[in-house]
Parts: structure tokens; C-alpha cells; sequence
């Protein structure tokens, strides 16, 4: 399929991307930032066709359904959500840095999808129980939520090298420390993306609540991915009132948003390996 | 208030406390995912010592999401929510209430040059032109004339203070509808074959069974298959009776659940009943000996009296590879167990070697004869989840309630302008200062577009 090819070509140029943004971040020349930051347009218009193909695809299968429904779509949207939302951060912060910890996810979710022998990319007709309008709803709102973590989480591990580079001393290291925004900065952005992330995790959970109540006949099952979805709630929930009510900032605020990606991990892969409900993401 | 009580008031109203909380019910929702939980424990109760697995029981251990201890975290959450909004209330209201007009016109004070403009009109066309701008922002704002000057205060928001306050009043409430849910609500499940009827459902961990107050028949499932094998639709035709009259009728799918009585039915399952048939052909040897129609727990004697047929299985479509049915011979030798499948030589080209790997699946295990299957007679049950849920409107307000609350917490801020205009060397002056409580901003965009306003009519006016 040529939504297929097109996506795993997305693969390399989301790598190219990558290696752009650190070329940039070792050799200090804003020509390869500006090449990165094209190449990684490049790539999400790519995927962007590839994801519009594939749905068109689908319904010429006759079994049409947006491609949200299975675990390789889901890798797919997932690293789409975080170029996108990576693209409008580094727009409005005006500063390339974070791309070199943000690309590197969406590359490997992307050769994970396009590499892994035991994820198939068929175009599967859609189960009883995901024949549903909530679908594409849950389904967005959660990765959104979880794309905006991802960048939080980028910050995070910018953050913590910052203040590694700045105990040491060095040419190329302080090249590389000088072209990272200051201290203030990323805490406001982390503040920013997890609190954009909470807002669609909060939505992603409560259209998953109305779907469950329509499908499963209960709008709570404590099946393990909703459980997981509750704790990673309550971990930026912490975060926000630590912040608000204690007055928490940079470092601790970075080291929040790197424990709260990996439960956001765990909440999308870690629980495949429990048994539930959510068992259509399910490595066959 | 005694030393006591307002230790305890203020152990309850800590935000410590609140972080405690979470934590807690983060490690316990946690392990809830690790230990095995309802019906998922049969198997631990193998591997571990009895007495410990009852201790483990008792402790609620593997219910804990409606454990004792569970609720327990629950209400404390809630009591902490509660007297810390109690606490802080009074403070959100006196900034809601607070009078910020003709007061606080300190304000001007050190203002950047951007926040003036100097004109040589005449201040009483300043003034209506300073008007108008500020009504474009706040509709209601306020004017008044003092010694030094004319001044116009303008303000919105002033909600936002309330934003936490209304998310936390929403957990209350989720608390709340959960915990009726969990002590009135009712989960059960019954199957019900083509053309029965059911008064009775089950209940899901308990061993009970629970008399509806009405009658459900199952007048039609249908069930219909992608290419692939893979269902693509299953629905039950129901019909709900009150006392032998039918009361309602309706089309139950997944994802489409149909109410009758304040119980909600789901399409959640089905399956073959015990009333199937299944044709089956015996060859031996190539020729065909005999074809008989047998049923669930049906026996026959092979024509050659070598053993016993056992029909212990008929499916309809097993593991998406069409209609099966599961045999055991007993004979001399002892019991054979096979599938023979109907779509065997399918099954056989698609798989290479698939007889040969799962013996199981090879219709003529039993020598000499070779089992085939002419037809399934389906009769199906449909599986149906019955649930009743009173909490079900309490959660759902409460998730209302936290959407508006969670906007006004991050969409919403109280933004208050004020506007001077007055008289210095000559010209007339105007001056304009703000102030938010949490989107500068946002304050930001509604000052200079005042002034964008004012400049763009002075120009005209030149």
C-alpha cells in the first residue's frame, strides 16, 4: 500500500530531522536549524497525505473508519500528534533546541509501527465494539494529551542536561548550553504543556467514560488502562497544585514531567502486557 | 475553637495532605493493576499458601478497587477537598466582591511610556472617544469624575476565582455518584437462547441470582461476518414484558444499549446453545459409512463397534475458522479428542502442515475413519450485560460540573483595566493601566487594543 511506503519513508525523515536539530545544537549553525525545522515539516505533510490515504483507503475497502483503530495507527497518530505540537511550541518559543529531544520519540514510534515484524499495517475492518462515533473523539483528546506530555517530557531532559552542562566547563559544551533557553522559559513551558496535556486527558478520559458506558455498560471498569490513565491524572494533578498551592518550580517541575511520561508510556504500551478491556492496541 | 479542633481542622484543610492522598491512592491503584483482581484470582489461589490467600481475602486485597480501604482514601480525599475549599473560600470571594473603583488608583503609578498617550484634543472629545474603546473590551465599565481627572475602570473574569473551587466541588460529587453506584447499583449478565424468555440475571461477584420485575425475550440474534471471519455485527431482537403484555420492543447492538425499568441492557456476547446440531458423514477408508445429526453430549457407537463417539463441542465459527465440532472417541486404546472442522481442506491449504503440528485438528485421528461435517444447525444464545446504576446522574453532573471548572481554572482570568484622562501642561493626557490574576497576556492584548482604538480615532480626528 502506498499510505503504507509513504509512512515508513516518514521514518527516515523524522531521523533526518533529528540529526538536523543536533548538527544544529553541536555546530551552533542556524542553517542546519532551519533545515531541520523543514525537514520535519516535510515530514508531517508527508504523514499528514499518508494518514488522509490510508482513511480514503479504507473506504474504498468499503469497511471506512479513520485510521485510529488499531496499534499501528495508533503509533502512527501518536508520533504524529507530537511533531504537530512540537512545530507550534518551537513557533511560538522561537528557539530550536527541544526538537533534538522531541523527534527522537516520534522517530521511534514511527520505526517501531514501520519495522516491527510483529505490528501489521493491514487495514483492518473495524470490531463491534469500535464501531462508535466516541471513537475518534477518545481517541484524539487522548493523544493530544499525551503528545503534549511528550513535549513536557522534552523540556524535562533539556532542563536537567542544562544544568549538567552548566557544572562543567568546556567549548562544546558551553556552545551547546548557550543555545538553550533560559531556566524561566522552560519552566513556563512545562508548565504550559502539561497543563495542556492534563485538559486533554481530562476530555480523553471522559469521552472514553461516555463510550465505555455506551459499550461496556460501565463508565468505570477499572480495566488497566483506564486505572493507568486515573494515576497519570493524578501525577500532573500533583504536578499543577505543587506548582500552584507549594510554589514548585524548574527542577522539580522537570523531574514531575519526565516520571509523568513514563506513565504516560506505560498507560499506552505498558499495559498491553495486563490483561483488559482495551485489547484492541494489542501486538496480535 | 479549641486547640484540638483546630488541629485537626488544620490537618484536614493541608495541601500536604491532599498530596498524601493522591499519592496513596497512586500506589494503590497501582498495585490494583499488578494483583490480580475478581475473577482473575482462581489462579493465585493455586499458587499460593491457602491461609495466606485467605488473609489476602479478607484484606480485600483482590476487590481493591471497592475495598473498605478504598472507600476509606475516598472520603478522606473528600474531606480534605471539602475543608480546604472551606478555608480558601472566603478569600476568593473577597477578591470576587472586591470594590476596585474609584479605589486602587494607584495604579498609574510608574506606567511605561506605552501606556500614555498625549493629545492636543480637547478632553472632552478624549473622554467620549476613551469611552467608547473601553466599552469594546469591558461592557459594563465604569466612569468617574474626579479633581484630577476623569477615570473609567473596566473589569471580567471575576468568576475565575472560583475555577478550583468548582472542579474540587466536582470530585466531591464524582465520589459521591460513585460510591451510590457501588452500593446501590446492580451488575448482572444473563444469555438468553433464540425464543426464551428470562426474569433472572446473574450477578457478577456474587453467587446470586436476582428476580427483574419484568420479563425479557429474546426473539431474534442475527450475526453477520466480514470476509476475514471477523464479526462484523451482532444484534438480539428484544421484547420486554410486564406481566405477560409486551411492554417494549427494541434492537439491542453493541455500542447501542437499550433501558427498560431504570436496567440497562449491552449486546456484550454469544454464543452456540446446547439445542445445535451438527451433520456428520463417517468415511472409512475413502467410502462413506454413515451420516448422522448429532447434538451437545450426544453419543454414538462407530458402525465398526470399535468405540464410543462423545459430541462434546459444536461451534460455529472457532477461532474465525468456520463451524467445528469437538469429539472424543472411547475406545480400547483409550480417549481420543479431536476437532474435525468443516472448511478442513481451507484450513489445510492456507496452513501447511497444520495436521501434522496440532494432531488435534486432524479429523481422522481415529483410525480408519475420517470425520466430516455436512452442517452446523446453529441456534444461538445472545449474552447480555444487565446493569442499574443510580450514581450514574450524580457522575455525570460531576463531569459536567469539572469541565466548566477546569475551563474557568485555565481559560478564564479576572482582567481589570483603568483609564485616566486628564489635563498636563496643556495637553490632555491618557492614561491606562491593568492588572490580572493570572493571564498577563491576555491583559496585554486588551490594553493595547484600547489604545490602538484611541490612536486610530485621534488620526481621524486630525
Amino acid at each position: 500500500m502506498i499510505s503504507t511506503k509513504i509512512l515508513s519513508l516518514v521514518t527516515f525523515i523524522y531521523f533526518a530531522a533529528f540529526v538536523f536539530y543536533l548538527f544544529r545544537m553541536t555546530m551552533g549553525r542556524d542553517f542546519w536549524g532551519g533545515l531541520a525545522t523543514y525537514t520535519a515539516w516535510a515530514g508531517l505533510i508527508a504523514q499528514t497525505i499518508a494518514l488522509v490515504w490510508r482513511w480514503k483507503a479504507s473506504y474504498d475497502l468499503g469497511i471506512g473508519h479513520a485510521p485510529l483503530s488499531n496499534f499501528y495507527e495508533s503509533l502512527v497518530f501518536f508520533s504524529w500528534t507530537i511533531v504537530f505540537l512540537y512545530l507550534i511550541t518551537e513557533g511560538r518559543l522561537k528557539n530550536r533546541s527541544l526538537g533534538v529531544f522531541v523527534l527522537p520519540v516520534s522517530f521511534l514510534l514511527m520505526a517501531f509501527a514501520s519495522f516491527s515484524p510483529d505490528i501489521s499495517s493491514h487495514i483492518d475492518p473495524l470490531v463491534p465494539a469500535l464501531q462508535s462515533n466516541w471513537l475518534t473523539s477518545h481517541v484524539l483528546t487522548c493523544f493530544m494529551g499525551y503528545a503534549a506530555f511528550t513535549v513536557a517530557f522534552g523540556l524535562g531532559i533539556m532542563y536537567f542536561l542544562k544544568i549538567a552542562a552548566a557544572g562543567r566547563k568546556g567549548k562544546m559544551i558551553s556552545g551547546f548550553f548557550h543555545l538553550l533557553p533560559d531556566d524561566d522559559v522552560i519552566d513556563e513551558l512545562i508548565y504550559q504543556s502539561a497543563t495542556q496535556g492534563f485538559i486533554f486527558l481530562t476530555l480523553g478520559i471522559m469521552t472514553g467514560s461516555v463510550w465505555a458506558h455506551h459499550a461496556w455498560g460501565s463508565y468505570w471498569s477499572w480495566d488497566p488502562k483506564e486505572t493507568w490513565s486515573l494515576i497519570t491524572w493524578l501525577i500532573y494533578a500533583l504536578m499543577l497544585h505543587a506548582r500552584h498551592v507549594r510554589g514548585w518550580r524548574c527542577r522539580r517541575m522537570a523531574l514531575i514531567s519526565i516520571i509523568g511520561f513514563a506513565c504516560v508510556l506505560f498507560t499506552y504500551l505498558g499495559v498491553n502486557y495486563l490483561s483488559g478491556l482495551h485489547s484492541y492496541l494489542k501486538i496480535s | 475553637m479549641t486547640g484540638n479542633k483546630s488541629r485537626v481542622w488544620s490537618f484536614f484543610s493541608s495541601v500536604s495532605l491532599t498530596i498524601a492522598l493522591l499519592a496513596i491512592i497512586v500506589l494503590f491503584s497501582i498495585i490494583g493493576t499488578i494483583v490480580p483482581q475478581r475473577d482473575a484470582t482462581a489462579q493465585l489461589a493455586l499458587q499460593i499458601p491457602p491461609g495466606l490467600f485467605s488473609f489476602l481475602q479478607t484484606m480485600q486485597i483482590f476487590d481493591l478497587y471497592h475495598s473498605i480501604w478504598f472507600f476509606l482514601l475516598l472520603g478522606l480525599l473528600s474531606l480534605n477537598l471539602i475543608i480546604c475549599s472551606i478555608n480558601r473560600l472566603p478569600q476568593a470571594w473577597r477578591h470576587f466582591r472586591a470594590k476596585s473603583f474609584p479605589e486602587n488608583l494607584d495604579v498609574f503609578q510608574d506606567l511605561s511610556e506605552d501606556a500614555i498617550i498625549n493629545t492636543k484634543q480637547d478632553q472632552k472629545v478624549i473622554s467620549e472617544i476613551a469611552g467608547i474603546a473601553m466599552k469594546s473590551r469591558f461592557r459594563n465599565y465604569q466612569r468617574q469624575k474626579t479633581t484630577d481627572g476623569l477615570y473609567f475602570y473596566g473589569d471580567k473574569g471575576r468568576v475565575s476565582y472560583f475555577g478550583v473551587y468548582v472542579v474540587h466541588l466536582s470530585i466531591v460529587i464524582l465520589i459521591a455518584g460513585v460510591v451510590i453506584g457501588s452500593i446501590f447499583g446492580i451488575e448482572g449478565y444473563v444469555n438468553i437462547g433464540e425464543g426464551q424468555t428470562v426474569n433472572k440475571i446473574n450477578l457478577r461477584d456474587k453467587d446470586q441470582t436476582l428476580l427483574l420485575p419484568f420479563a425479557v425475550r429474546c426473539d431474534r440474534f442475527t450475526i453477520k461476518f466480514y470476509e476475514n471471519g471477523d464479526p462484523k455485527t451482532y444484534l438480539s431482537d428484544l421484547t420486554f414484558l410486564k406481566n405477560n403484555q409486551v411492554a417494549a420492543q427494541g434492537q439491542l447492538l453493541v455500542n447501542h444499549p437499550l433501558s427498560f425499568e431504570g436496567f440497562r441492557f449491552y449486546q456484550s456476547s454469544y454464543g452456540l446453545t446446547a439445542e445445535s446440531k451438527a451433520s456428520l458423514s463417517l468415511f472409512e477408508n475413502g467410502k462413506k459409512s454413515q451420516e448422522i445429526l448429532v447434538g451437545w453430549g450426544e453419543t454414538f457407537v462407530l458402525p465398526g463397534k470399535e468405540g464410543k463417539v462423545n459430541v462434546l463441542r459444536i461451534e460455529g465459527n472457532l477461532m474465525n475458522m468456520g463451524p467445528a465440532v469437538k469429539l472424543a472417541v472411547v475406545s480400547a486404546q483409550g480417549e481420543t479428542v479431536f476437532w474435525v472442522f468443516r472448511h478442513i481442506d481451507k484450513i489445510k491449504e492456507m496452513n501447511p502442515g497444520i495436521v501434522q503440528q496440532i494432531p488435534m485438528f486432524n479429523p481422522g485421528l481415529f483410525r480408519p475413519y475420517v470425520f466430516v461435517i455436512g452442517g452446523v444447525q446453529e441456534k444461538y444464545y445472545t449474552g447480555l450485560q444487565v446493569n442499574s446504576d443510580p450514581g450514574l446522574p450524580v457522575v455525570a453532573a460531576a463531569a459536567f460540573l469539572m469541565f466548566v471548572g477546569l475551563m474557568l481554572v485555565f481559560f478564564s482570568s479576572h482582567r481589570q483595566v483603568w483609564l485616566r484622562v486628564d489635563v498636563q501642561w496643556e495637553n490632555t493626557r491618557i492614561s491606562i493601566a491593568g492588572r490580572s490574576n493570572k493571564n498577563a497576556v491576555g491583559l496585554q492584548r486588551d490594553i493595547k487594543d484600547i489604545l490602538a482604538r484611541i490612536k486610530k480615532r485621534l488620526e481621524t480626528l486630525r
